[in-house]
């Protein structure tokens, strides 16, 4: 062992600069649309208003949700859960099905880099002219040039910083506020983070964030098994490569269907050959498979030299992409879903909790009744008022009397001060009272409510 | 673990001389983080009857805040070791060591015929 590889650090050698030339064709199509519906999402969503709301909003400082006319409270944890729990699913569904799906179309690092690359290449022309460009001295059109692709990234950048507060703070009024040049401390420092955040990410950092930074490119090859779909190389029809004209016969040559192009290098983002088999650095994009099946079509040749294929296709020419592994994710994940959808659905938009005054046990009143004081804790959750009426389950004994009346306005939160009146002789010690808290205007809204009762133990003659 | 990392002289392996680093350095940043935090907050501010239904007494909270930071430290360090200790130095999917860029080359050297046409 030498010592050079003793250190690892001093084999390190700077990577040369990536310039992915532009790709056309199948997948190159599919990601466009991916782009232009998860910005469009982003960047659109927060002017929609749904029943006078913006569509998506989280107001943290009023700890309240709200989603597509959905309000949800801080009781709603659980489905923050079931969302992630999905998320989480979801991934291992579909790396196990076809490998790094998100990285090549979804993950917002993609995305972002795809737009950035664009906005570059419309200023600064396409590869070739980008590395002349980069190459050439500092002339009027290059200072030209990269001036206006920064200003261009920056303002886009901050376009994007605006919209991320937008969804926390109502955008409309934030609109106003920047254009009057009268933002609050918090929103211009997060507009700057999150526009700082988005022009390093996908202006500076791109590959680098998925070869260095990135976990999930780490983790996924756990995930993969030898049926998952993947992007790969075909070895056995493509090697041995090598430049070839076009009339040539490729068999008295020796030569397989690789002509060397090095195409498929030149439009990866990360830089890599995807013949050198599957690498974690493959962020999937089919940028490859898209271009290499451009060049088949011009030899002659039949397309999916590169293709998505599975381990197992490759090797034994079978393949089986539907597995036992995959219908277990997949039926889990529909389990969930299903279960959020009735749960929303059947969701009661009223919480109730019952607290005991702590500075006394019980209070003796004359004719032998015993009162217990509890604050009623009531939240509305319901974006209409609604009256209340509390009663006593099956217990005529019970007398409930109310500080005030249970008249909520939309999402109001109040404490009513209750008083159970029972009889001495109800029991001893403490007693279970099963108290029933419903809408007088929309019966479903209702929820049942145990409130514990403290009567005299009648130790000593009392 | 690789190679080269078990014949580092030292007593412990890398693998647990990482764990080692992983849990100390968690605990250090845990206890740094439970003496701000409740420095400036006081754990009876923490019982809200809206969220909590029961009554959570200051030792309880102490305990589950430095808890909480360790775990949130532990799964940080953890990571982060992870990250260091895997990745592009480690080598070639094929485990042939560190491999050069690939090669690029201008697609018709050596095809003369090729015309790349919309590929350009």
């Amino acid at each position: 062992m030498t010592e050079n590889s003793r250190t690892g650090d001093s084999l390190y050698r700077k990577e040369p600069k990536i310039y992915p030339r532009q790709v056309k064709g199948r997948f190159a199509r599919l990601r466009v649309i991916a782009v232009w519906v998860l910005l469009g999402l982003y960047y659109v969503l927060p002017w929609i208003t749904i029943g006078g709301k913006q569509s998506v909003l989280f107001d943290l400082p009023a700890r309240k949700f709200y989603i597509f006319g959905f309000t949800f409270w801080p009781q709603d944890f659980v489905y923050l859960t079931l969302l992630l729990i999905t998320a989480g699913l979801s991934l291992f569904f579909f790396t196990a099905l076809a490998g790094r799906l998100w990285c090549g179309y979804a993950c917002p690092q993609t995305v972002w880099t795809e737009t950035f690359i664009w906005i570059e290449r419309l200023i600064e022309g396409d590869r070739a002219k980008r590395m002349k460009l980069d190459k050439a001295p500092w002339n009027g059109e290059k200072i030209l040039r990269k001036v206006g692709k920064q200003a261009a990234w920056i303002l886009f950048a901050a376009w994007t910083g605006f919209t991320f507060v937008g969804f926390f703070s109502p955008i409309r009024e934030l609109g106003h506020s920047v254009m009057s040049l009268s933002l609050g401390p918090w929103e211009t420092f997060w507009i700057i983070f999150y526009s700082v955040a988005t022009y390093g990410n996908a202006g500076f950092l791109r590959e680098q964030v998925c070869k260095y930074m990135c976990p999930y490119a780490r983790f996924q090859s756990a995930m993969f098994d030898k049926d998952t779909l993947i992007i790969s190389y075909d070895v056995n029809r493509g090697e041995p490569r090598g430049g070839r004209r076009k009339k040539d016969d490729k068999e008295s040559l020796g030569l397989g269907d690789c002509i060397n192009c090095t195409l498929c290098v030149q439009v990866c983002p990360t830089g890599i050959d995807i013949r050198d088999g599957l690498q974690y650095e493959c962020i999937a994009c089919a940028a490859c498979i898209d271009v290499c099946d451009q060049v088949m079509d011009k030899m002659g040749y039949e397309p999916g030299l590169v293709r998505y294929t599975t381990e197992h296709a490759l090797k034994h020419n079978e393949g089986h992409v539907i597995r036992p592994r995959i219908m277990v994710y997949g039926a889990l994940l529909l389990a969930i879903l299903l279960g959020t959808i009735w749960s929303m659905a059947n969701r009661v938009p009223l919480r109730a909790d019952l607290i005991r005054d702590r500075n006394a046990l019980y209070r003796e009143l004359p004719g032998d009744v015993i009162e217990n004081v509890y604050t009623l804790k009531i939240t509305n959750m319901d974006d209409a008022p609604h009256s209340y009426r509390l009663t006593a389950v099956d217990n005529p004994q019970v007398e409930i009397d109310l500080d005030r009346p249970l008249d909520l306005a939309a999402e109001e939160v109040a404490g009513i001060i209750v008083r159970l009146r029972l009889p001495r002789a109800a029991g001893k010690g403490v007693q279970n009272v099963e108290l029933e808290l419903e809408s007088v205007d929309s019966p479903e809204i209702r929820r049942e409510i145990t409130a514990k009762a403290m009567l005299p133990l009648g130790i000593g003659g009392r | 673990m690789t190679e080269e990392n078990r014949e580092l002289p030292g007593r412990w392996c890398m693998c647990k001389r990482d764990f080692g680093v992983a849990f100390w350095i968690a605990f250090l940043a845990a206890c740094v983080g439970t003496f701000v935090i409740f420095a400036l907050l006081d754990p009876e501010a923490l019982n809200d009857a809206w969220v909590l239904p029961w009554e959570m007494g200051p030792r309880l909270a102490y305990s589950l805040g430095f808890l909480f930071l360790y775990l949130v430290s532990l799964f940080a360090s953890g990571l982060t070791i992870f990250m260091v200790r895997t990745g592009p130095r480690r080598g070639h999917a094929r485990g042939e060591g560190r491999r050069p860029p690939p090669e690029i080359r201008e697609p018709e050297e050596e095809n003369p015929d090729l015309d790349l046409g919309d590929l350009k």
